[in-house]
């Protein structure tokens, strides 16, 4: 175990995920100061001694002062930018997610972090018909192939990937990809699809999916910071569940149309559903995980939850 | 006859559970089809396999000609393996990208055990036990002007690599009878390029024609354990052509006893 960790820096502090991480962190290393931050306000965040948060642009020389002051050893990014919040917003998930991250990754390296662990996501890889079950790190990133909404997400996961190559024997760097991550707290696209009612189920298709339950992801995320060493890492359980079998577990009452319909139904309700419309291809077609290379390095037992769990767990919220 | 079905769904439903697997089979519903599609095997296509007990309860890579301008012939070697064979099984044909794209086709062809034809997909699968079937000639062989009934394509080496690399043993298969189903057929072969369609077939029917089948079974195949899975095309070449000769055999044999649409026993 990495004993090295003393300073460490979240980005994105207001996300359920990195609030969890932060809360496991101290439980691990009581020890650790934290220093949250996020462009957005922060609230319902709670208080304790290890933790500070600011509200700040990741692209402010302010930013550039909570570096030089604090001398993080670990930068944990949980920060992208989703499409759910910020949907039809290009420009901003272009400033936070590219511009955010360029500079996030140069501070890291100019005031000598250790180690920096980003949250990318299995979108990268795109949900295409002829996607093999449970892709490796290795394959080609398609995800913005056909959606060019996605296109910020490709670019970051690639940003980040040429800088962890580039600077490897300066710097420990891990790009996680993780599954689709649900939870109670977790506020994304999926996990808002699974709760809505009377959300579309495509009779025509039924792709298989995976989830990885909120905490196992924070838990995946302060290993990752303690022992994982560079490089790219799927994160998903073994198992894999279709579509239609999570809806069932939600219990939720749904939408059974053809996927025809569901895409132009996304296009006509998505400024008050705020559904992206590239999620509509992972309705179609399966872009599961091999998470060999995740289980390789931290053990097999990872993961407290299964799919099933975790959905179960997202249904009594 | 159909106690003996009761008895191959008993084993089946034992063999894979109630759980859809990673690629989406769904053994409930692949249960059902199978049971649906038996009275066609046998009374319409008035299947016969031969040499059956070459077919052991253990994986193996299927390797057959490809005929029929539609895969019914899949659908039948899929049925005997699963009522027919020691170790009744569901063979997971590996199919084109094209099938897997489509509405409801794709989803019923997954759910019945259907996976996309990618390299990682047939090894995994091999990997956890399962029986694959390949039809190495691809779109070329099923898709045939009448001129060019059963004349074997040439095989793609893809299938040898991940034999190599998973170590199954080959299982020559030779389907013949199919060819009939559609005996009248011309190809728009240009329509289809422009329609982005892998083929398009025209038949003045739409259904096939009572054709009686026969499926004969080869020799299992094993590659020497010394071959590499990078080994050079011309080093894969003679097991290529071993494999392609042995289905032609097995094909020419079978066309030499052919039963007819007006002979069928």
């Amino acid at each position: 175990m990495n004993q090295k960790i003393k300073s460490v820096l979240i980005i994105g502090i207001q996300g359920a995920l990195a609030k969890i991480t932060a809360e496991l962190l101290i439980k691990k290393h009581p020890q650790i100061k934290i220093h949250g931050v996020d462009s957005r306000p922060i609230t319902d965040i709670a208080i304790r001694p290890q933790l500070t948060h600011h509200q700040i642009k990741y692209t402010r020389t302010n930013f550039e002062k909570i570096f030089r002051e604090h001398h993080f050893d670990t930068i944990l990014h949980l920060g992208r930018l989703g499409h759910s919040p910020a949907i039809g917003n290009i420009n901003k998930r272009i400033d936070i997610n590219l511009i955010g991250t360029n500079s996030i990754l140069e501070l890291a390296q100019k005031f000598h972090a250790s180690k920096v662990v980003i949250l990318s996501t299995h979108h990268v890889y795109g949900a295409h018909p002829d996607n093999p079950m449970f892709i490796k790190e290795d394959a080609p990133l398609r995800g913005s192939f056909k959606y060019a909404e996605l296109r910020d997400v490709v670019e970051m996961d690639q940003m980040c990937t040429n800088w962890m190559w580039k600077n490897q024997n300066e710097i420990e760097t891990i790009v996680l990809r993780p599954c689709n991550i649900i939870g109670p707290q977790i506020k994304n696209s999926i996990t808002q699809y699974l709760r809505s009612p009377y959300a579309p189920i495509p009779i025509d298709f039924n792709p298989m999916f995976q989830f990885i339950h909120e905490f196992d992801m924070a838990s995946i995320i302060v290993e990752a910071a303690d022992k994982l060493k560079t490089g790219i890492y799927n994160v998903a359980a073994d198992d894999v569940i279709s579509l239609s079998e999570a809806a069932e577990i939600i219990a939720v009452k749904k939408l059974r149309i053809p996927i025809v319909l569901v895409e132009q139904l996304a296009k006509f309700v998505t400024p008050a559903w705020k559904f992206p419309h590239y999620l509509i291809s992972y309705l179609k077609f399966s872009a599961t995980l091999d998470n060999s290379e995740i289980k390789k390095n931290l053990g097999e037992d990872i993961f407290r939850f299964n799919a099933k769990e975790a959905i179960e767990l997202l249904k009594y919220r | 006859m159909f106690t003996e079905l009761n008895e191959i769904e008993r084993v089946l439903a034992d063999k894979y559970g109630h759980q859809r697997d990673p690629w989406g089979l769904e053994p409930k519903r692949a249960i059902a089809d199978l049971k649906m599609l038996w009275p066609i095997y046998r009374y319409y296509f008035n299947v016969r396999v031969h040499d059956k007990d070459r077919v052991q309860d253990k994986p193996y890579m299927v390797v057959s000609n490809h005929t029929g301008q539609i895969p019914i012939d899949g659908m039948l070697i899929c049925t005997a393996f699963a009522t027919e064979v020691q170790g009744p099984r569901i063979l997971r044909p590996l199919v084109e990208r094209f099938l897997s794209s489509l509405p409801f086709l794709g989803k019923w062809s997954s759910e019945g055990g259907a996976v996309l034809g990618d390299r990682r997909n047939c090894l995994n699968l091999l990997k956890r036990g399962e029986s694959v079937l390949i039809f190495p000639e691809g779109v070329q062989g099923i898709a045939k002007s009448p001129k060019d009934f059963y004349k074997l394509q040439r095989f793609t080496r893809g299938f040898l690599r991940m034999a190599i690399a998973s170590k199954a043993e080959i299982l020559p298969v030779a389907v013949v009878g199919a060819e009939e189903f559609y005996p009248f057929v011309f190809h728009f072969k240009k329509l289809a390029k422009f329609l982005k369609l892998p083929a398009l077939p025209i038949s003045p029917h739409l259904f096939p024609l009572p054709s009686p089948v026969d499926i004969y079974i080869g020799n299992p195949y094993s590659l020497p354990p010394e071959l590499s899975i990078d080994a050079l095309d011309e080093d894969l070449e003679p097991h290529l052509i071993e494999i392609e000769k042995r289905i032609q055999n097995l094909t020419t044999n079978g066309l030499n006893n052919r039963r007819t649409l007006f002979k069928r026993s």
